[in-house]
């Protein structure tokens, strides 16, 4: 499989990488890069970044996708990144989108066009704005402050949304004229897709098109001030997906034949996707009647031989702890899903943390095990559902994926994964062993036993969290006890040094070394692009596999870095915990940021910034 | 005919309760009904929760879940929709059922899985050494109330009925014949059948002599499909043996079965060209 191709200079020796898919290999760097026609360079990656803001319910997050989906089918690469108010109804939203001709890494910190359906939209979302960014607002909603006016215009959204089509219903559509004006965004896959969309009414479909035309007349005399790069050689197999999407389908690929879940933001994408699909591939969804109830019935489907899963976030893991134990001293698959959102407690359910790392390595009471993973990115998270499947059908494990509001709701452009070069694990069972005297909990050298499953006459066992012997007999000896905790942790040592670890950069940096988790990757990784540009050696190194934790490998990466910079988005920094308590690596900065919202490119090159000054 | 004696379904491990323990008349009970029903024991699953009644999966050689406090009804559920021809039995106690699990009791019952759910209800928690159950009645001593239970007791077969378990009926340990035929004719019923079995912890709660001569039969004019009449008798108190109640109702499984029927065949590579940029993916829509 591929892997990322190297920075710069000559081949270095790199960390091991993929077995699994080509997650951090988007095509590789485009021949020709065209100039911006007023020159000065907006963005290394030729790319803008747009935020629309307004009231929930004022068709913000309705154009902002409107808008996402035209630009991937137009050729380019997107990344979204939304806020929601936790209300149903009213309450800030934000949606902002960043378009390339090139792979990006990340959605922006600097915004080239910011638009504003009202008043608040502007109170809250001025400061995003870089320092030429122009501002599309409400004519009658908003006032814009005498300093920027020079770069804002007003554009009649609710007026001639009601003019063309009676109602403000296609204000949405008046911004996305406006927007795509200015960026010099060919209108024609917007029109495509509004076709698409309101194929069954009459009507609709033309005032749409008649106020995105509007929408591109109000800011006519903006046109073009950030021409996109147009897209050169578009491949037929990109896909406009989310994280929580790319979970589902992936978790199909995987063979998941049973999925049970208790809604909750931002997990419920899953549950909703996957009732659609399971029954068209023989599996069943089912919406428990919470997340104890939704675990529980997962490992009675398990227990039968069905790849089984449940999505949750934080809460729900909280409700699922003492099954996590069961499952895992129980030897039973299970694949768990945590889209984790700002905790503790309810939180903030529509904002982004990685709060739950220690949950998700320690939670449950006693020593339980488990594997830990963290999927770095929207590709990510497909391959890594498939591995986490894996895992726990071949250790027979609970698997816990975390992913975070940020990776699981946004969009991206990313590359069709083949289902046909996965590599699909399923657990080995009794079948076949045809013995009298069946051990569901043999010891093995690998620590793994055959598992007996219903239907299968040799296989009779009864499966237990109490303490057992190898017949799975009810056993409280030390000898018992001693042996099956190092049969249930130690089956785990291999995946220390096999599991796959996402690299960026140098495989050894002298200068910087960040180590990370999850979503945090995005933006390191282009943050590395643009250090080592600057003649600092750096690199990136996110085991996805969390727990067992990859220590020595983690230690090699590290061992010639001047700085070691782990970034995460909580308050005290769990991730550089572990890595202390893991590791033999002592002298680290730990960056922990607890805001709700996801690091940018910027904020990581600052912190390398920061050092250098001091 | 069966081919199964009772003594087949015994495992190789000895029950480890009280002697005189209630619990001991359900096990024999269950060995006879399902030798009766000649079940194969490689497709018979009983789960339990935690307890002393909780340890009846590992007293049989069929397939077992002995799982956590309270679980057993969801995680039962799980194993008969991932494979509907397994024959489910969810065992467990009252504190196990009606406390910690009480959450679960009326969902299986209004989904209708097709599941047996025999309670061993000794009005006791019996593992934790005799404190009080949500089945304890008011004013009863044990160690967790002194001045005795301040709580009325919660209801489970007038839970069951209103909550719409199709099947609900009353048994008791000691009286092994008639437990027999209600297991077999639980088991042997489409949908959720509840059973609650009397079955008295002889050492925290002996209860065993005023429970015999407490129990009547339910009449024999009793119509069991009558839900108003049996929830009458349920909330009636006093201690009917039989069928309560017995409802024909689609089953869980059956309205799955249904969705997969009506589910257009589908597979990943056509949900993945669903979200091709290139031909305008419908977000959030499958296509
Ligand atoms: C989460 C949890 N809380 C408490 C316990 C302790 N516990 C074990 S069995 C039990 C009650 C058992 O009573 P019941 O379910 O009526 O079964 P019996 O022993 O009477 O058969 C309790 C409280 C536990 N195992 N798990
Ligand atoms: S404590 Fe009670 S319920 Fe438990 S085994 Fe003894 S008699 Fe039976």
């Amino acid at each position: 499989m591929a892997s990322i191709p190297a920075a710069s200079g000559p081949s270095r020796p790199r960390c091991p990488e993929s077995s699994q898919g080509p997650v951090d290999s988007p095509p590789g760097p485009r021949a020709s890069r065209v100039q911006f026609l007023h020159g000065g360079t907006l963005s290394a990656r030729n790319s803008v970044v747009v935020r629309l803001a307004g009231e929930s319910g004022e068709g913000v997050i309705s154009c902002g996708d409107i808008l996402t989906q035209a630009a991937a089918r137009g050729g380019y690469y997107t990344q979204t990144f939304r806020t929601f108010p936790a209300e149903i109804k009213g309450g800030p939203c934000m949606y902002q989108f960043r378009l390339s001709d090139e792979p990006i890494w990340s959605h922006g910190k600097d915004v080239d066009l910011l638009v504003c359906f009202n008043q608040e939209a502007w109170d809250l979302n001025w400061d995003s704005l870089g320092p030429e960014g122009v501002i599309l607002y409400d004519s009658i909603e908003v006032t814009i402050p005498d300093e920027y006016i020079e770069r804002a215009r007003p554009v009649r959204m609710d007026e001639l949304a009601k003019e063309i089509g009676g109602s403000t219903r296609a204000k949405n559509m008046v911004a996305a004229g406006a927007i795509a004006a200015v960026i010099a965004f060919d209108t024609t896959p917007i029109e495509e897709l509004v076709l698409r969309r309101y194929a069954h009414k009459e009507g609709v479909a033309d005032a749409n098109i008649a106020a995105l035309h509007a929408g591109a007349i109000e800011a006519h005399d903006l046109k073009g001030r950030y021409p996109l790069v147009p897209p050169v050689e578009v491949e037929e197999d990109r896909m406009l997906i989310s994280g929580n999407q790319a979970i589902a389908v992936g978790a199909v690929a995987a063979g998941v034949k049973y999925f049970a879940g208790y809604p909750i933001t931002p997990a419920s994408d899953i549950l909703e996707w996957l009732s659609v699909r399971l029954p068209q591939v023989g599996g069943l969804t089912i919406q428990c009647e919470d997340e104890i109830a939704s675990l529980a019935s997962v490992v009675g489907a398990s227990y039968t031989g069905a790849k089984a899963m449940t999505a949750t976030s934080g809460p729900g893991i909280s409700l699922m702890n003492e099954l996590i134990g069961y499952a895992g001293t129980a030897e039973i698959p299970v694949v768990i899903v945590d889209a984790q959102r700002g905790g503790p407690s309810t939180g903030l359910p529509t904002k982004t943390e990685q709060s739950d790392l220690n949950q998700a390595l320690y939670g449950s009471h006693g020593e339980a095990p488990r594997v830990v993973m963290a999927p770095v990115s929207v590709e990510d998270c497909f391959y890594s559902i498939v591995d986490a499947f894996n895992y726990a059908e071949e250790f027979q494990v609970p698997v816990l994926l975390l992913t975070d509001q940020g990776l699981a709701t946004r969009l991206e452009v990313i590359h069709r994964p083949d289902p046909e070069k996965l590599n699909i694990v399923c657990r080995t069972t009794s079948a076949g062993i045809a013995r009298e005297d069946y051990k569901r909990y043999e010891y093995t050298d690998s620590g793994v036993s055959p598992m007996g499953l219903p239907g299968e006459p040799e296989g009779m066992y009864v499966a237990t969290g109490i303490e057992h012997d190898e017949y799975g007999h009810p056993g409280y000896t030390p000898e018992i006890h001693l042996g099956m905790q190092t049969k249930r942790l130690g089956k785990l040592e291999p995946i220390r040094e096999t599991s796959r670890v996402a690299t960026h950069g140098e495989a050894q940096p002298a200068d910087i070394a960040f180590i990370g988790f999850g979503s945090t990757f995005g933006p390191v990784r282009e943050a590395v692009d643009r250090l080592a540009e600057q003649g600092l050696s750096v690199g990136a190194f996110y085991p996805r596999v969390l727990g067992p934790f990859p220590a020595s490998r983690a230690e090699e990466f590290v061992a010639n870095a001047k700085r070691i910079i782990v970034p995460e988005v909580n308050y005290t920094g769990q991730l550089a915990r572990l890595i202390k308590a893991e590791t033999t690596i002592n002298e680290l900065e730990s960056v922990a940021k607890c805001d709700g919202l996801p690091f940018t490119a910027e904020a990581i090159i600052d912190l390398a910034a920061q050092e250098v000054a001091a | 005919m069966s081919t199964r004696k009772p003594n087949d379904y015994k495992s190789e491990l000895k029950p480890i309760w009280c002697p005189g323990c209630g619990d001991f008349g359900v096990l024999a009970s269950l060995y006879r009904s399902m030798a009766d029903m000649d079940l194969d024991p490689s497709r018979t699953v009983i789960v339990s929760g935690i307890g002393c009644s909780s340890r009846l999966p590992h007293f049989a050689s069929t397939y077992g879940i002995h799982t956590l406090h309270g679980r057993p009804l969801p995680v039962a559920m799980g194993v008969k929709l991932a494979n509907p021809d397994l024959t489910v039995i969810a065992v467990g106690g009252d504190g196990d059922g009606f406390a910690i699990g009480a959450g679960h009791f009326p969902h299986a019952s209004r989904r209708n899985i097709d599941v047996t759910y025999l309670v061993m209800d000794n009005e006791i928690y019996g593992l934790t050494k005799g404190q009080a159950s949500p089945t304890s009645l008011f004013e009863q001593k044990a160690p967790s109330t002194p001045f005795g239970n301040p709580e009325d007791p919660l209801n489970p077969l007038a839970l069951a009925i209103a909550a719409g378990a199709s099947f609900v009926a009353r048994g008791a340990s000691f009286n092994t014949k008639a437990l027999t035929e209600l297991i077999t004719q639980a088991v042997e019923h489409k949908g959720f059948s509840y059973i609650d079995a009397m079955s008295p912890c002889t050492t925290f709660n002996n209860t065993q002599e005023s429970w015999k001569d407490a129990v009547t039969d339910v009449a024999p004019d009793h119509d069991p499909t009558d839900r108003v009449k049996a929830f009458d008798l349920a909330l009636r108190g006093g201690f009917s043996l039989g069928i309560l109640y017995r409802q024909e109702r689609t089953t869980q499984t059956e309205r799955y079965r249904a969705i997969l029927e009506q589910a257009k065949p589908s597979d990943v590579n056509v949900m993945l060209d669903g979200f091709n940029a290139r031909k305008g993916a419908a977000i959030g829509k499958p296509a």
